[in-house]
């Protein structure tokens, strides 16, 4: 599978039948998911109907950390097995990462506001749910500081893997230190503890948007290979008018 | 739930992941129809990569 694809021209026909499945499938199980967020899953005991921004923040934050798991393992590829399509995968990921993490940070200012009484507060889990999104922005910087895609990918990957330590942070950081968020109440030792009636909803939403989210990234990464080729094409096209005037 | 004190936030952040996604997604599909057009652009005025010029 990993050297099947390895050829970009295969991959293309690969995700040009996938992206459409992925698309559909995640559409269609996202809009049952909220359906089943507001007209089945009851509100919160405290929180009232404010417990429905969770359908949309807990996805975010997921999806915020899984797309760095998707770069960080593509950084391996393109350190260690020089993967071709490594760090087209990796760059494709990484504005799709920024956005789900900024919009992790604003929906759970929006849910902060109304339950804690704040917007904000410097505390283990927001902190470094925000050092991920700078983190994700200094990436992207990166990529468009160097002309040579190749040298872009391998600073990026090990810049990538270096800030791949705020994983562990983000996730644990609810455990680590005495934080206004609450700890993990899904994927936990012991099981969720989150009530079935709001749990699969959840759960289908998160589904639903992670499958979108893979068809993105696919999409993502047929614009890179498109715009390598420009690239390549543009070089030969210029040396051949190069070659033109000096003869 | 429109009665609801909150309905604002509520209605404010799903909103914004709407506005998100639908940044994310015009990003996307534009670009791909510009690199598509840069391509076509290229390929009519007679470049190719070596690899395709060798199958002629």
């Amino acid at each position: 599978m990993n050297l099947a694809f390895a050829n970009p021209g295969r991959f293309l026909a690969f995700i040009r039948f996938a992206i459409p499945w992925l698309a559909a499938c995640g559409a269609v199980i996202t809009a049952i998911g909220f359906y089943a967020a507001f007209a089945y899953a009851p509100a919160d005991y405290q929180q009232g109907e404010t417990v429905r921004i969770m359908y949309i923040h807990v996805p975010s934050a997921w999806l915020s950390t899984a797309c760095y798991g998707i770069m960080a393992l593509s950084s391996i590829g393109t350190l260690v097995w020089r993967h071709p399509l490594a760090d087209v995968s990796a760059k494709a990921i990484a504005p799709i990462g920024a956005a789900f993490t900024f919009l992790c940070l604003l929906t759970g200012s929006l849910w902060g506001k109304p339950m804690w009484g704040t917007w904000w507060v410097w505390d283990a889990r927001l902190t470094s749910v925000l050092v991920l999104f700078l983190i994700y922005c200094g990436i992207l910087a990166l990529w468009n500081a160097y002309e040579d895609p190749a040298r872009a990918g391998r600073s990026a990957a090990v810049m990538t893997l270096v800030g791949a330590i705020n994983l562990p942070i983000v996730k644990f950081s609810v455990d680590w230190w005495n934080t206004l968020h609450q700890p993990a109440s899904v994927f936990r030792m012991g099981g969720p503890t989150i009530d079935k009636s709001m749990l699969w909803p959840l759960l289908l939403v998160a589904i639903g948007i992670t499958l979108v989210v893979l068809a993105l990234h696919f999409a993502a990464m047929r614009n890179e290979i498109l715009r390598r080729r420009v690239r390549t094409l543009s070089i030969l096209a210029a040396n051949h008018e190069m070659k033109g005037i000096v003869e | 739930m429109i009665d609801d004190p909150h309905f604002g936030f509520i209605l404010a952040a799903y909103m914004a992941g709407f506005v998100v996604f639908s940044v994310l997604l015009l990003w996307i599909i534009l670009d791909y129809k510009k690199q598509k057009q840069l391509l076509a652009m290229l390929e009519a005025s007679g470049a190719r990569r070596r690899s395709e010029g060798d199958k002629r």
